[in-house]
């Protein structure tokens, strides 16, 4: 369903993304994972258009990238990291704004925004109401997310879409990408929470200076490097450990 | 929930492109209409603000519109000039401060970019929403104007209609110009400079409206100050206003083969611009969203080296001036954004520029009759418009795409605003008021060389720290702290106009003292009341405290 080959980014001299590989079948929900600035973030935007890549291919949903770029976008629910909505309108009107995008006929859109409006506890009013500029830091993630999903996309790219989420929309949240995995969708999940990845994820791509370090099953990668967890596993591969040490040093500095 | 990509390939694609270009103008309009960010508002209280506001303003502009009345007995060609040389002002001046926001939105990337929308379907409805306010604005301007025309000398019915259609054409010109200007500038120069280049071409655009707006009737009016101005002038062709004067003196006017010829190069320019922008180069746009979305791109500064700034405030004299951190750090934050910040220079000099092209202007016109020597009120206001440029400034450099990030500085322990304000204010008059300031000097001392009336020129430069110390008043325009929104209303513009009124009044009190032989009597009185004012004005505004935030 994704399938990326030698995938690269370049800003000027500094390479973000650096002839990343991977493919990812139907139905697979992936982690992908990388410390800051690592290029998860510039590889979930190059494959949902947002930036052009500077070499290599992508094919999303049986589409170049670059040949059929509103074929794939079509395609494509993406939840950006920053979460960026048009402040000044109501939840509803956003929307119904985006369900128009991709051309579902209105009355189809309200019964879909419904379907999410029970899902995630919005208030139907507040969703009429308010706008989205005084919406709460989790509410608006609601939105974002129920506007990634309306079109009902075979891919959808999450980066960290539980930031701002609560403990129980959280939980709601994971139930529902399994739900939508088991559907056949195509999930990849980037986040820096690594428990949720290693309880959710079906598969787990590791990369650090836009290279690709890891890609297995999250279990077996554990069990190949002695490391107990995911996130051990995270600190030991991309260099993590050595902060805990820093750590130590920079509290007692601190004091002194 | 069915399958979008059945659901998509059953919609015809036409129809579906139809269908988006609908919405997205609906989008933009709401957007335009209600500005892109709203706190804590309800839908029933906010949205209307800034439409309400909006007929406050097309109000004014249809108030202004009157002075056309003045060139009732003109030709219809000279009217026609006036109106589309202050048309093409007014929406040179509105597109080119909205183009960046409206066309190069960064947030806009993420909402919209990885949704199945044509970069053209996208441009276009961004384009159509300009022409549309523009065309508002455009109306209520020459409202008078229209009437002025049909019952003027040589005038007839047909006016009106002839006048809309070359508004029409005008701001479809205006408009495209704009788009196009930006697009070469992305298509020749790339993403690395792409914001710079984005700031200096809205500079330079407004600044040559405002330049061509001023120029233009004074050259059409007096046809004596240069020998030869008139319809059949050679030149004048070259002036876009002159084309879509042309085209009403055709259609409603005397219909002169040199109007025609005008006319019809005002038809071929707004649909070669038109095709140029929208029908060439409208994939341009999409590479030119996408730049604005690479992020950390660039090459980094050398390890180790200090900006520029740094070593700036850290050397005399500035060091001695910044004793205290607060101010000095808000001298470098306040700094930092006026060079780098895109957000802030798309608003700032746009916004600031007809206060740097007045001046000479004024003084210009001044001269043209003499002024240099007998002109003493062109020369006072001259510096007086100069002292609105720290006014202007402080104004708008409180609003910021960041403006939530400005909380920071009510976490500190501060107890008010006013050494973040003292800061802003060091930079402003720093990195923008003495540089013109020393540019206008040189050339009046070029120009008034040998001519006592320079002295003129201190009333205007003398009142600069009370100017610049009025934004701040009631712990207001704290630095970046406001929603960009804010920089449209109405209630500022009046201020601002407040200002500018009382700054001609003292222009003329200066003139008026020197033709009396009162002039230095009337400086030191002038320079004892900035004294008091500036001393009650810092008081005041060190005894502001935080305003709740709600």
């Amino acid at each position: 369903m994704i399938v990326l080959d030698r995938l690269t980014k370049r800003f000027g001299s500094q390479t973000a993304v650096d002839e990343l590989s991977f493919a990812v079948p139907a139905g697979q929900i992936v982690g992908f994972l990388g410390p800051n600035g690592a290029g998860k973030s510039t590889t979930l935007r190059m494959l949902t258009g947002l930036i052009e890549p500077t070499s290599g291919t992508a094919r999303v949903a049986g589409f170049d990238l670059q040949r059929d770029p509103i074929e794939v976008k079509r395609r494509v629910g993406f939840v950006p990291e920053s979460g960026a909505v048009f402040e000044s309108l109501s939840g509803l009107e956003y929307l119904e704004m985006v369900a128009a995008l991709y051309g579902i006929p209105p009355k189809a859109a309200r019964a879909r925004i419904e379907q999410f409006i029970s899902f995630f506890d919005l208030g139907f009013d507040t969703l009429t109401d308010k706008l989205l500029g005084a919406y709460s830091k989790g509410m608006r993630r609601k939105v974002v997310i129920t506007a990634a999903l309306l079109h009902n996309p075979p891919v959808v790219f999450f980066d960290e879409p539980l930031d701002g989420l609560d403990a129980n929309a959280a939980v709601g949240f994971k139930a529902l990408i399994q739900a939508l995995a088991r559907e056949g969708k195509t999930i990849v999940y980037s986040s820096h929470i690594l428990d949720v990845v290693e309880r959710v994820c079906h598969r787990v791509i590791i990369i650090d200076r836009g290279r690709l370090l890891l890609d297995g099953k999250p279990e077996e990668l554990v069990a190949a490097h002695q490391a107990g967890s995911l996130e051990r596993l995270f600190t030991q591969v991309t260099g993590g450990a050595e902060l805990e040490r820093r750590a130590e040093d920079f509290g007692r500095t601190f004091r002194s | 929930m069915s399958d979008p990509a059945a659901a998509g390939a059953a919609t015809a694609g036409d129809a579906r492109i139809a269908s988006q270009a609908r919405i997205l103008r609906r989008l933009f309009l709401t957007l335009f209409l209600r500005g892109r960010g709203a706190r804590g508002l309800r839908r029933g209280t906010a949205p209307k603000s800034i439409a309400q506001k909006l007929w406050v303003t097309l109000a004014l502009y249809a108030l202004t519109g009157c002075l056309a009345l003045l060139f009732r007995r003109q030709s219809v060609f000279a009217l026609g000039v006036y109106l589309h040389a202050m048309t093409f002002m007014f929406l040179g001046m509105f597109v080119a401060s909205s183009a960046g926001e409206v066309l190069f939105n960064q947030e806009e990337g993420d909402i919209l970019l990885h949704r199945p929308v044509q970069p053209r379907t996208l441009l276009w409805a961004k384009v159509r929403v300009l022409v549309e306010v523009s065309l508002w604005v455009a109306g209520a301007f020459n409202l008078v104007g229209c009437l002025a025309g049909a019952m003027g000398r040589g005038g007839s019915w047909l006016f009106p209609l002839a006048h809309a259609l070359s508004t029409t054409l005008e701001a479809v010109f205006c408009t495209s110009s704009v788009v196009l200007v930006y697009q070469l500038c992305l298509g020749w120069f790339g993403r690395e400079r792409l914001e710079g280049l984005m700031t200096t071409t809205q500079v330079l655009f407004t600044i040559v409206t405002v330049m061509a707006a001023q120029l233009v009737p004074r050259l059409v009016m007096h046809p004596h100050a240069i020998s030869g101005v008139g319809i059949g002038a050679g030149w004048i062709v070259l002036l876009p206003p002159a084309w879509f004067a042309g085209l009403d003196d055709a259609l409603a006017g005397t219909g002169a083969p040199s109007s025609w010829l005008l006319g019809l190069v005002a038809v071929a320019a707004s649909a070669a611009v038109l095709w140029s922008a929208f029908g060439r180069l409208a994939l341009t746009y999409e590479s030119g969203l996408r730049a604005l979305n690479e992020r950390g791109s660039g090459r980094g500064r050398p390890r180790g080296r200090r900006r520029w700034l740094d070593r700036l405030v850290s050397a005399p004299p500035l060091c001695w001036w910044f004793r205290d951190p607060v101010t000095r750090a808000s001298f470098v934050l306040t700094s930092a954004y006026l060079f780098r910040d895109r957000d802030t220079k798309l608003r700032l000099y746009p916004g600031i520029s007809p206060m740097l092209i007045m001046p000479f202007v004024v003084l210009f016109q001044g001269g043209t009759r003499g002024g240099f020597r007998h002109g003493g009120f062109s020369t006072a206001f001259a510096s007086g418009y100069l002292g609105l440029i720290p006014l202007f400034s402080m104004s708008l450099l409180q609003y910021s795409q960041h403006w939530q990030a400005a909380d920071v500085f009510r976490a500190a322990p501060l107890a008010g605003p006013a050494a973040i304000c003292r800061g802003a204010r060091r930079a402003v008059l720093c990195f923008l008021t003495f540089p013109v300031l020393l540019l206008f000097g040189l050339v009046i001392g070029w120009f008034m060389r040998g001519t006592p009336d320079w002295v003129l020129l201190l009333p205007g430069v003398v009142t600069m720290p009370v100017y610049a110390l009025i934004p701040n008043l009631g712990g207001r325009a704290v630095p970046f702290s406001s929603p960009i929104e804010g920089a449209k209303s109405v209630g500022r513009g009046l201020r601002m106009f407040g200002v500018m009124m009382v700054a001609v009044v003292l222009s003329g009190l200066a003139g008026w003292a020197r033709h009396l032989g009162w002039f230095w009597p009337f400086l030191l009185a002038e320079c004892f009341g900035v004294l008091v004012a500036c001393a009650v004005m810092t008081r005041s505004i060190g005894a502001e405290v935080w305003a709740s935030l709600e």
